[in-house]
């Protein structure tokens, strides 16, 4: 039997993760600036170019970069998966992606071709060779959990909106857009959406709630299956979709049912949570619980307005559901991983993980991102909503740089001191 | 009678019970706190020897890996036993953040920790003893804490 997984070696070094997260809010702040440049009425229509840029600006550079940054630390601790190579793979395909997210931003934003070709190799390459790294770290996971079966589906729906990404983006190239394109551009959505973030999402809380907060274990039934039945859902979603599109609202029933019960579970898992203690990250948990069950339900009741709501839809769920619990993660695992790295290396003397962020500042950051999603919902009503809700989005990514900046200062300013224990012999 | 596996499994979910407890009564006062915060030291402190001077001790001598997994369970013990010594620190000096701090950063390290004995080592121990089971479970049934 082998040993993976035991030795603090096992963890990737704090560099892989942090770059991805360090970053994550920069892509933030500049999709909260291009918000507040544009008009109302081009962020009314999914298909426009802002609506596009701005969309991935978030879901690669923001959510993309978290939980791609988690998924290589959270694999090795959690489940002993062996990634190879870590630190070439992260710092690689860390520079494909800044690379083809930027270049997809100047490229569709003047149309121009070069740009969005380099996007389109800067994005694939990036995404192939850490998910596929990835991929590889899960088959090696010799005590496969509900999580790990969890992230390898996840990872499966990943792969396939990655695929349709590139063609959708292949069309701006080659200037052929279709009717296909736009039935590919719902698919990868709504895929990237529930299978991609919404199944790695749900996977993780069965460990993240019970060992974070001590909230009651998921059932069986939920570890086991319901991951699996979202799955079936997506794929008969599809189906329909493409073969029988009035009756997709039958799958679209399917999956928001689960969804609604996957956010009222996480309310009562957090009323019935033995710790007592209250920090943001549990108003984060609590806000996207909410997001998420408003937003499912407009998306069936879309339906019935012809898709007009269908991007309070994506508000709804992309921002207050999926963008919280993002940030939510990074308030608990960034001290955590700078306190771990730190005391592994015989650092004893150092803050705990409460006092490396400012709670007075998560508490600014968190009220701010809330205010601004509520005042981006209204700006569908109100357009003069939208510039002071981009603002408020803006400085909400800048406290948040902030904050999580902090306890990596701490780690370097401490590293260039003594430490208080020879840790050698567990090297 | 339990398995090596079930038996040290169930001591984990018991010093979380304890733990849960500790921080519900320092939540309504630190104070009044000490004997829960005590209780829980000591049941980790128990679980950790029960580990340490039984069950690795068997293990180490069984396999001779002794710079292996236990090695590294051993140096997250001490870890764990810092930060419980900071616990108390906190609760003597009446200092709330420095307790929930040390709290926070002690549940997400012992939850891992035990994640990691519980889905990996328990079982490599598990199968390599499945012999002296039976023997190991009284040992530690009779352990007395130094």
């Amino acid at each position: 039997m082998k040993l993976q997984g035991l030795s603090t070696d096992q963890a990737p070094p704090l560099s892989v993760p942090i770059r991805f997260f360090l970053t994550a809010p920069i892509f933030g702040i500049l999709a909260g600036f291009l918000i507040f440049f544009t008009d109302a009425s081009s962020l009314m229509n999914r298909y426009s170019v802002e609506s596009i840029v701005i969309t991935h600006l978030l879901t690669i550079g923001f959510l993309g970069f978290i939980m791609l940054g988690s998924l290589t630390q959270m694999l090795p601790v959690l489940a002993g998966a062996k990634i190879p190579k870590p630190q070439v793979v992260s710092m690689t395909s860390y520079i494909f992606l800044i690379i083809g997210c930027i270049s997809m931003m100047f490229g569709l934003v003047n149309d121009n071709e070069i740009f969005t070709t380099i996007a389109f190799i800067g994005l694939g390459s990036g995404f192939f060779l850490i998910l596929t790294s990835i991929a590889i770290g899960i088959k090696t996971v010799q005590h496969l959990n509900s999580t790990v079966k969890g992230m390898a589906i996840s990872i499966s729906f990943a792969f396939s909106i990655v695929f349709m990404g590139l063609y959708l983006l292949y069309g701006y190239i080659s200037k052929d857009i279709t009717s296909l394109h736009f039935l590919i551009a719902n698919i990868h959505s709504v895929w990237a959406i529930f299978g991609f973030a919404g199944i790695l999402i749900i996977s993780v809380s069965f460990q993240v709630l019970p060992m974070f907060y001590v909230a009651p274990k998921f059932k069986p039934f939920c570890k086991n299956r319901v991951v699996y039945i979202i799955s079936v859902g997506l794929v008969l979603w599809l189906f329909l979709n493409l073969f029988f599109e009035e009756y997709a609202f039958i799958a679209k029933i399917w999956l928001s049912l689960f969804f609604l019960a996957f956010a009222t579970t996480v309310w009562i898992k957090f009323n019935k949570r033995r710790r007592p203690v209250s920090d943001v990250t549990v108003w984060y948990w609590r806000s996207a619980s909410i997001f998420l069950a408003l937003g499912v339900f407009l998306w069936i009741t879309d339906e019935y307005f012809k898709h007009e709501y269908i991007v309070m839809v994506a508000t709804l769920i992309g921002g207050g559901f999926i963008l919280s619990i993002m940030i939510g993660m990074l308030y608990k695992i960034v001290p955590f991983l700078v306190w771990f790295h730190l005391n592994a290396m015989g650092y004893m003397s150092i803050p705990t993980m409460v006092e490396m962020i400012d709670k007075k500042l998560s508490k600014i950051q968190f009220l701010l991102f809330l205010a601004s999603l509520v005042g981006f919902i209204f700006s569908f009503y109100y357009a003069e909503f939208l510039k002071p809700s981009a603002l408020f989005f803006t400085l909400s990514m800048i406290i948040l740089e902030y904050n999580i900046i902090q306890p990596i200062l701490l780690y370097i300013k401490t590293k260039k001191t003594k430490p208080d224990f020879d840790m050698s012999m567990f090297q | 009678m339990s398995t090596i596996k079930e038996y040290l499994t169930t001591d984990h979910r018991k010093c979380d019970e304890l733990f849960a407890v500790m921080e519900h009564k320092a939540s309504e006062s630190l104070s009044d706190a000490k004997e829960m915060v005590q209780n829980f030291v000591n049941e980790t402190e128990r679980h950790f020897q029960l580990e340490e001077r039984v069950v690795f001790a068997e293990f180490e001598q069984k396999t001779g890996m002794t710079q292996g997994p236990t090695q590294m369970m051993r140096h997250e013990h001490t870890q764990v036993r810092a930060l419980m010594k900071d616990l108390l620190d906190a609760i003597d000096e009446n200092n709330n953040d420095k307790f929930f701090g040390t709290s926070e950063t002690l549940m997400i390290l012992m939850q891992q920790h035990n994640m990691k004995e519980e889905q990996m080592l328990y079982p490599m121990v598990q199968q390599h003893l499945s012999e002296e089971s039976e023997k190991i479970v009284d040992m530690m049934d009779s352990l007395v804490v130094e």
